[in-house]
């Protein structure tokens, strides 16, 4: 074989590399086009709303018989996002999510999840405007301490009170560490996050309360019972009527393995619907 | 109640919530799906093993997925079977509830349950290309070294 030929052959390799990469660049490019535009194709709302479910609205009994009926329980909210995720993104691999398509809902939120009646609606966080449309299968959120207002300092506030036959506190109780919550779909009795032109999509971040409190309506020896401590560890530290405290007091007033227990309830509260959380607790 | 306690107060209760700084998932539930035959076989427990019997079942197709395609409960063992109709759907999506705890499980009867499509792979043209040009380069060098063997040989 002449050099010439090498030549040749070698050159006509190396313009071919270069025709077929630009040529699969622009493939590529046309297919994100192609791909952007069916996404913007439609657009649709998607509304983001915080619920404590009947448990707050309406009151319940502690795992150990204390009826606690809640004024106010805010929650403050920051770093929600939305995502269409494939495949459906699944919190027990306590992966971040990666979705095709994120959005993400901008402010920090302090939210009164006692508002309304016990038929109330789950409380309005925000509304995103034209988003591509598309089911919004996952969901995260943040839970951070609020720098104002009636919960400052705290991720969660609660004022109640609590009665069990002739006793009656006034509980204020306020939570200041705060947690990452990442959920794949929604789990209830409808399906969620569906944007469409013609309708908009809903989502939900979910607390349960009964976690801390326990629930007397469940067996005594359910693992939702067995891991809340229910109230009377706080009605002990009752003062003049209230029980007043935050996870600061509670570390030194509490028994050790009560405490422990409560740390490890905190996290479990975050939901979407039914639908568990992965947790992580960032400061 | 006081917000603002002394330092080594501070750092025992952060150190105390750096030891829970671990996944949580409580008292969660876990759903796993098997095909047996021509149904689907659905069987839940909660995260302590405990079957979650009578609980409500949701079963979605992809072609209908804000539409039940069926529901019903589970049995005593936290089992439940559905025949779907494959020519409706290949993608399912199955959700078991009972009494706060849920899950939800997303699966592909085509033999793979992800669907996704990598966008990372090459093209099958851009692969013959390389291989063509890995080839062509071990000949390259083949002859480069040959013809420098071959002028050695003609000086000596």
């Amino acid at each position: 074989m002449s050099k010439r030929t090498v030549v040749l052959v070698s050159m006509l390799f190396a313009l071919s590399l270069v025709f077929g990469s630009c040529g699969t660049d622009e493939a590529d490019i046309n297919a994100e086009e192609t791909t952007v535009e069916t996404q913007q194709e439609t657009t649709g709302d998607l509304v983001f709303a915080a619920n404590g479910e009947d448990f707050v609205r309406a009151g319940f009994i502690s795992s150990d018989g204390w009826h606690i009926t809640f004024r106010h329980v805010y929650v403050t909210i920051t770093d929600v996002a939305a995502y269409q995720t494939n495949p459906p993104y699944d919190p027990h691999t306590g992966e971040e999510i990666i979705g095709d398509v994120q959005v993400d809902l901008p402010g920090i939120f302090t939210i009164d999840l006692a508002e309304g009646d016990e038929n109330a609606e789950p409380v309005l966080a925000g509304i995103l405007e034209d988003v591509p449309s598309g089911h919004y299968n996952a969901l995260s959120w943040s839970m951070v301490p609020a720098v104002e207002g009636p919960s400052q300092g705290y991720s969660i506030f609660i004022d109640a009170q609590a009665a069990k036959g002739e006793e009656s506190y006034n509980v204020l109780l306020g939570f200041e560490n705060g947690y990452r919550y990442t959920a794949g779909e929604f789990v209830g009795d409808t399906r969620k996050g569906f944007v469409t032109p013609e309708s908009a999509g809903d989502l939900e971040m979910t607390f349960h309360f009964d976690h801390i409190f326990g629930d007397i309506e469940q067996p005594a020896d359910c693992d939702l019972n067995l891991m809340a401590i229910g109230f009377e560890p706080f009605a002990e530290l009752m003062q003049e009527g209230t029980v007043s405290e935050d996870l600061t007091t509670l570390f030194e007033n509490l028994p050790e393995e009560t405490f422990t227990r409560l740390q490890e309830a905190l996290p479990t509260l975050g939901h979407t619907g039914e639908g568990h959380c992965h947790c992580t607790v960032i400061q | 109640m006081s917000l603002h306690s002394d330092s080594v107060k501070g750092l025992l209760l952060f150190a105390a919530l750096l030891l829970t700084a671990l996944p949580v998932f409580g008292h969660g539930a876990r759903v796993i799906w098997e095909v047996q035959g021509d149904s689907v076989h659905i069987s839940a427990a909660f995260d302590d093993g405990t079957p979650m019997n009578e609980a409500q079942v949701t079963v979605f197709s992809a072609a209908a997925p804000s539409v039940p395609y069926t529901s019903g409960l589970t049995d005593e063992n936290g089992e439940f079977a559905f025949l779907p109709d494959m020519e409706q759907s290949l993608a399912w999506d199955v959700q078991v509830r009972k009494a706060g705890h849920g899950d939800i499980v997303h699966f592909s009867l085509d033999g793979s349950t992800d669907t996704r499509i990598d966008q990372g792979a090459f093209t099958t043209l851009q692969i013959i290309m390389m291989s063509a040009c890995v080839v062509w380069g071990f000949i390259g060098t083949a002859l480069f070294f040959a013809s420098k063997l071959k002028g050695q040989n003609a000086h000596s």
